[in-house]
């Protein structure tokens, strides 16, 4: 799984030759075995490395405050989001609900590695979602379905239906 | 025995019978007393009894074995307004709660969903006794009551009659109840959610339904039951209107109209017979025979072992069948036009009853267009595809997308109700006409209320050689049906029909949950009684 979302951030990143990597333990680990110098180890530093080869350090955070914002939610991913159990998923859902309810984007209003890292990791949830699960958590989907619609990004994912109008709140009161 | 273990022993003796003395002695002074405070209550009421100048007034009267015909006029609680202000009245209803507060009790009286607060207050009326005695008439016990009408300042917002409250004169308890109640009312019909901070208790759905008898009582159900009788009355009238001939139709019936698995089998003398699905075959029969529109009102049983919010094993079917010139969406539409009258009545006339249930239970107004929403099968498949559903074609559907299809309508359309025509043929019974311009489709249909299905119909195949091959398609053994085939033999019109579940109408024409609670003795695969 960790490595074909390295693959696919790859072929964003426009980087032409693609990396071999192996993976260690029980978890799966990805190792990135570099030329000149010591392996790297673990999803979010491999994917770091990647953006500084491809020169867009600003998919990083392009400020002290938005490059910590990346690193935790790239944190977040591995720590809460992998490996979390079915009651985890309702807890997460509602936490990353409220949190999107003033953003477009995972750091605020630019696109980052967060927001690619965080769509990978919560697609296997969203796609187990009913329709009126998608509306309970309305920040969720609108974010996810931006995130799936923006170019580049989807890759080795299907894209997952959305709807963009209430059906379960009524309006017609 | 050594002496010293016979000093121990007479000693523990006396030891004993010490202890055995002193609870003697108490007991006896518990005793005294108790004598005491009852003689003391005799002469209490003894007394009591000689000063009590209203002793005519109250009390529980021989039973009634109509020993005597009445002159009086019994007033309904719902009658009671400020124009019947000053006048001495009498009533029979039921104490829904009595409050006694010193020298005043009072009552609230019950009839069916309407209630009035009364009162017995110590005067030239009523005495102490009098009094005592209203407030010691147990709950749900019946009465009848003299009293006089009065106005009052303020609205009393707990009881249906706001404007007035009646000054009892006279209270006789005509059926006592019980003092201990299985259930109580105000419990029964507490809103989900509320009173629990203070730790007020709800009624489970089966301590309801055990004691039916008494939950049937309740506003939210005398409301419920008597707006099924208005979809009943509305059924029968808007088809009589129609120029439909209402029928009768056998329940026990030789053999299973849709396939043998969920039937009831009875013993029937020496062999054995079931009970009816659907009168399908009968009223079928019936169109052969002449009779062109007919509607049958009456039980439909099902031996399916589902224990859901909406299925029953026994139910109230309202079935329509009738002949066509030259299309069947003349069927769907008499039938669609029946539903919008019914709806149109209900929503014109049972008003209160609706509001009464919106009470326990809030939902959103029912809607409805005119003319009925119709859409085909594979436009409900497009809808539901965009949705992310992914079914087959020719696959039926299923309750949760049954429901969300239901929501999508009611976003795009705004309406509670449409029809979904054209469903895949091999998802019908073998009655059922094939579309005419694709095999793979029928010309049959479902009706939704609030994205739940009530009724379910088709064009009938009315040729007998295309309905005993549709029959061997099936595989259903021709023995079996060969009356029902060869009614069709000798000349047949072209006809359609279908099948409603009362109880299912009611259920989500009131935007309810649960489909027992518009059943008054539900039956289902885990309840016979009562």
């Amino acid at each position: 799984m960790a490595l074909r979302e390295l693959s696919s951030l790859e072929k964003y990143l426009g980087l032409k030759k693609p990396n071999k990597y192996s993976t260690q333990g029980d978890k799966k680990v990805p190792v990135l075995q570099n030329n000149n110098g010591p392996p790297l180890v673990g999803l979010g530093t491999i994917a770091s490395h990647l953006v500084k080869e491809a020169k867009r350090p600003n998919l990083l955070g392009d400020s002290a405050e938005s490059r910590a914002v990346v690193q935790q939610w790239l944190e977040y991913r591995v720590t809460k989001l992998d490996g979390c159990t079915k009651e985890d998923t309702k807890a997460i859902l509602k936490d990353l609900n409220l949190y999107l309810q003033d953003k477009v984007y995972m750091a605020g209003n630019q696109f980052t590695l967060a927001d690619t890292f965080m769509y990978f990791g919560i697609h296997p949830i969203i796609v187990d979602l009913s329709v009126q699960e998608k509306e309970q958590y309305v920040n969720v989907a609108r974010w996810f379905d931006h995130i799936q619609r923006c170019p580049g990004v989807r890759h080795h994912l299907p894209p997952l239906a959305v709807l963009r109008n209430r059906i379960y709140t009524s309006k017609h009161h | 025995m050594t002496k010293d273990e016979v000093q121990g022993a007479t000693e523990e003796e006396q030891a004993q019978s010490k202890k055995g003395l002193k609870k003697q002695q108490k007991e006896a002074e518990k005793a005294a007393k108790k004598a005491e405070k009852q003689s003391k209550l005799a002469a209490d009421q003894q007394g009591s009894e000689e000063d009590d100048f209203a002793k005519d007034r109250y009390g529980v009267p021989p039973m009634i074995q109509s020993q005597q015909k009445l002159d009086r006029v019994l007033v309904r609680v719902e009658d009671l307004s400020p124009e019947k202000a000053d006048q001495l009245i009498w009533l029979r209803a039921r104490v829904h709660t009595s409050r006694a507060k010193g020298k005043q009790c009072f009552l609230v009286l019950r009839q069916q969903q309407f209630n009035v607060q009364a009162l017995v207050a110590v005067g030239d009326r009523a005495s102490k006794q009098m009094v005592k005695f209203a407030a010691n008439i147990t709950k749900e016990s019946i009465v009848d009551v003299e009293a006089s009408v009065r106005k009052v300042e303020q609205k009393i917002e707990s009881c249906t009659q706001q404007d007035v409250e009646l000054h009892i004169e006279r209270i006789f308890v005509i059926s006592q109840s019980e003092a201990r109640l299985p259930l109580q009312l105000e419990d029964a019909v507490r809103p989900d959610g509320e009173g629990e901070e203070e730790g007020r208790a709800t009624v489970n759905q089966d301590t309801k339904l055990d004691n039916r008898v008494i939950d049937l009582r309740t506003t939210t159900s005398q409301a419920i039951f008597r707006v099924q009788s208005g979809v009943c009355k509305l059924f029968r009238d808007t088809l009589t209107n129609k120029g439909f001939v209402e029928i009768q139709t056998p329940k026990i019936i030789s053999a299973a109209s849709e396939g043998g698995a969920n039937v009831f089998t009875v013993s029937y003398f020496k062999t054995s017979a079931y009970l009816a699905q659907s009168p399908q075959l009968y009223k079928q029969m019936c169109i052969c025979a002449d009779f062109d529109k007919v509607f049958c009102v009456g039980p439909v049983f099902r031996a399916e072992d589902s224990n859901t919010h909406r299925h029953l094993t026994e139910f109230v079917g309202l079935d329509i069948e009738m002949a066509f010139s030259y299309h069947y969406h003349e069927v769907i539409d008499s039938i669609t036009d029946t539903m919008v009258q019914i709806f149109k009545g209900l929503r014109d006339n049972f008003q209160t009853e609706i509001l009464t249930v919106n009470k326990q239970y809030p939902s959103e107004p029912f809607k409805f267009l005119e003319p009925t929403l119709r859409l085909e099968y594979t436009e409900a498949l497009a809808m539901l595809h965009q949705a992310g559903v992914e079914m087959g074609d020719e696959e039926d559907l299923s309750t949760p997308n049954e429901k969300l299809l239901g929501r999508l309508v009611k976003e795009k359309y705004d309406t509670d109700f449409y029809v979904l025509d054209k469903y895949p043929l091999a998802v019908r019974p073998f009655y059922t006409m094939p579309d005419p311009n694709n095999a793979k489709y029928s010309n049959s249909y479902d009706m939704f209320m609030r994205g739940e299905e009530i009724l379910s119909g088709a064009q009938r195949v009315h040729d007998a050689q295309l309905l005993t091959e549709r029959a061997m398609h099936h595989q259903i053994d021709l023995e079996k049906i060969k009356s029902y085939i060869d009614s069709f033999r000798y000349g047949a019109p072209p006809h359609g029909g279908g099948g409603i579940g009362l109880e299912r109408v009611c259920m989500l024409y009131l935007g309810l949950h649960n489909i027992r609670q518009t059943s008054m003795f539900p039956r289902d695969p885990k309840r016979l009684t009562p």
